[in-house]
């Protein structure tokens, strides 16, 4: 047997002898099995709900009796952002985004009921996820049964025992590398079991999987290195300890949950009253539908009359009411649209000002990496905003389409007894509309997404290695 | 051509910083031989034995075991020696079987368990103690396990530091008798101490280092080896003119 596998092989013994390191073990995979387990709960029954949900809100849209199409665009529709398989091993900004959507003319509303608005304060602390554990939980496991690798021997003079017997420094540091990298295996071991099993359905995608089971490999690998370069640092292992938890808390905990606010304060977000001050400011100042006087819907009016070579709305071969909801709702929606590009933007910027900070904390790196390839990320939330609202004109328009066609200017604008009847229109129309499908990004499109989170750890992870490898030449004096 | 000394050590000269330490020693240990180096506090027996061990870097000066130079090669020239320290460091989870297997494992002298075994008896380990882990173990009894070892080693080059600071005078008895076997079987031994009659008993030659060189050097000759009175005066004028 190698010295490197000696070496490791002794470690692993002491740990094993360790009650407190068995059972610190013990603990964490029994955590990252309820992790799993609960996390696949959680998912597979917030994934039903939806379903169902989705299901049916389209069954009551369908089921609308005959009636005038813009009462439908009113009456709008709720829609359910379907879960990818791998959020149930990280659920990312899903639970405080929301993930239902009311669809209706003239507005852009915001995504509601995100789990943090509907459950205990906890949730806001983060949720008991195999992301989770992995990220927080794992790290502070290895730290309390590694500090103390090199600097127990250190302490104890037996490092110079080693030495003695013709041992070199690299092998005594990479033996203990090893055992520790063989614990880190065991932490992670159940929390990628669990991910193999709750994200490996038919449709999972392989490449963001290979992604995250990397960067997480590399994640915790980082840690153990990062464990025996202060132990191999420290001359005592209560030195050790007490830097690496300060490590800890700084890295995995504190800057995390600084990073987002300190770029919300650089780059401010209007919150949605202030936004929809705005947008009705700004809606009163481009025109007024309604009002006969309105420059732009006058100039408007006379373009359509000029288009069909008519005087009169009257005598339009289409419903003008019709043409004027289609051209208010372009209207409007552009004007949404322009909100929600500067309010994305601003996000944008901050998550980039989050993502720098993976410079001081490798823990917001993998959780860049692991939330871009699960499609839990703020790109995955934009891409089902940019999706609902997408369909959400067309629909608008659909209908409104309807009216400028199938219901009869005359009807339309007619106030007597049988008017009403006449201004409906037959409910296989609503029938016929298509229904809100949500295309996911695709597995190479998660994959790339997360690469700049991985390559970030890595790159923790090389410059840790370089430090270890200066830090062995000075292991235990000459 | 004669063959060269296992421990040689030629005009050595150390400094920590600017304090130099050891100022030109020479000292050559032959096979099959035990020089016992004697000297007061701050005389360089314990920077002479880190510069054996590779663990200082001397300024000048020729360091060899076994042909080795521990600054260049530490971990060859430790392959080559066996140390025993004053305060033996070894593995309190493991237990003294284990801790035998563990460290003669990493040095590559894998030896069979009878032979632990046999070596545990001669130096004085009970029996009941051999699978007990080193936790309750007293310094005695750590030091015999550590003698256990660094005999089974079967290195050319033996170092020793106060071998016997810590044992008991039957397990000195004891001591003496297993270093001289392995003198015999042809080891180059050099023990540092400040004892001079355990020297006395066993050493072939007992070398004086004073201020960071061997100022007197004596080889036992006759029946009664050494004139430990002589010594023991000469020993402790030259010890009380350095202060503790």
């Amino acid at each position: 047997m190698s010295a490197i596998r000696l070496i490791a092989v002794d470690e692993l013994r002491l740990m094993a002898r360790n009650r407190v390191a068995v059972i610190a073990l013990a603990l964490l995979v029994l955590l990252t099995i309820a992790a799993v387990v609960s996390s696949w709960a959680h998912q597979r029954g917030v994934a039903e709900l939806r379903a169902r949900h989705q299901s049916a809100a389209e069954e009551a849209f369908d089921a609308q009796p005959d009636r005038h199409p813009h009462r439908v665009v009113h009456y709008g529709t709720f829609i359910y952002r379907p879960l990818g398989p791998l959020a149930a091993f990280d659920p990312g900004v899903d639970a405080f985004t929301g993930n239902s959507m009311f669809l209706e003319g003239h507005r852009q509303n915001t995504v509601n009921f995100g789990d943090v608005r509907q459950s205990s304060l906890l949730v806001r602390f983060g949720q008991l996820t195999p992301a989770f554990v992995l990220q927080i939980v794992a790290p502070l496991l290895l730290i309390f049964l590694g500090y103390g690798v090199l600097a127990r021997e250190t302490e104890r003079g037996t490092l110079r025992l080693l030495l003695l017997q013709g041992v070199s420094r690299r092998q005594i540091v990479l033996g203990k590398l090893s055992a520790l990298g063989a614990v880190a295996l065991l932490a992670g071991l159940p929390a990628m079991v669990g991910f193999v099993l709750i994200a490996g359905q038919p449709d999972a995608l392989a490449a963001p999987m290979a992604v995250i089971a990397i960067g997480y490999a590399a994640y915790l690998a980082l840690w153990t290195v990062v464990i025996v370069l202060f132990s191999t640092w420290a001359k005592r292992s209560r030195d050790a300890l007490l830097s690496l938890v300060a490590v800890w808390a700084i890295m995995a905990v504190l800057v995390p949950r600084l990073a987002p606010d300190i770029a919300s304060a650089a780059t401010p977000l209007q919150n949605r009253f202030q936004t929809d001050v705005s947008i009705a400011e700004e809606l009163r100042r481009t025109g007024d539908s309604h009002n006969p006087e309105d420059p732009h819907f006058a100039a408007f009016k006379q373009s359509v009359l000029d288009r069909y070579g008519v005087a009169r709305v009257e005598d339009l071969p289409v419903n003008y009411k019709g043409v004027l909801a289609l051209e208010g709702e372009r209207m409007t929606a552009a004007l949404f649209d322009r909100y929600a590009e500067a309010s994305h933007a601003a996000q944008t910027r901050q998550n980039a000002l989050v993502r720098a900070a993976g410079m001081f904390s490798p823990t917001i790196a993998v959780r860049d990496l692991s939330m871009a390839a699960a499609g839990t990320d703020f790109d995955g939330h934009r891409r089902f905003l940019e999706q609902a609202e997408a369909y959400r004109y067309a629909l608008v328009q659909r209908l409104n389409h309807l009216q400028a066609e199938v219901v009869s200017f005359a009807d339309d604008t007619a106030k007597d007894a049988g008017a009403d009847r006449r201004k409906r229109i037959e409910a296989e129309n609503w029938r016929e509309m298509p229904d809100f499908a949500f295309r996911p990004s695709s597995g190479s499109e998660l994959a790339a997404s997360a690469m700049p989170g991985l390559l970030m750890v890595l790159a923790w992870l090389a410059a840790a290695n370089l430090l270890l490898v200066a830090a062995a030449r000075r292991l235990g004096g000459r | 051509m004669p063959h060269p000394s296992p421990i040689q050590v030629s005009e050595l000269h150390v400094a920590y910083g600017s304090k130099p330490v050891l100022k030109g020693l020479n000292l050559d240990v032959p096979a099959g031989s035990i020089t016992a180096l004697l000297g007061g506090n701050g005389a360089g027996k314990s920077t002479t034995l880190a510069t054996l061990l590779g663990f200082v870097k001397p300024q000048s000066g020729l360091v060899r075991i076994d042909g080795v130079d521990p600054a260049d090669a530490p971990d060859a020239a430790r392959r080559k020696l066996a140390y025993l320290p004053e305060n033996v460091a070894l593995y309190e989870h493991l237990s003294a079987l284990e801790n035998a297997d563990y460290l003669l494992a990493l040095s590559g002298a894998k030896r069979g368990r009878d032979a632990v075994r046999e070596a545990f008896r001669a130096a004085g380990l009970q029996e009941e103690a051999w699978s007990q882990r080193l936790g309750g173990f007293s310094k005695g009894m750590r030091q015999k396990v550590a003698i256990a070892v660094a005999l089974l080693r079967e290195t050319p080059v033996l170092l020793l530091d106060e071998p016997t600071s810590g044992l008991d005078p039957k397990a000195t008895t004891d001591f003496n008798h297993l270093a001289q076997a392995v003198r015999d079987r042809g080891a180059a031994i050099l023990m540092v101490t400040h004892d001079l009659l355990s020297a006395a008993d066993i050493a072939d030659r007992i070398a004086f280092l004073e201020d960071g060189r061997i100022t007197h050097s004596e080889t036992a000759s006759g029946p009664d080896r050494f004139d430990v009175r002589a010594l023991h005066q000469r020993f402790a004028a030259r010890t009380e003119a350095v202060p503790a």
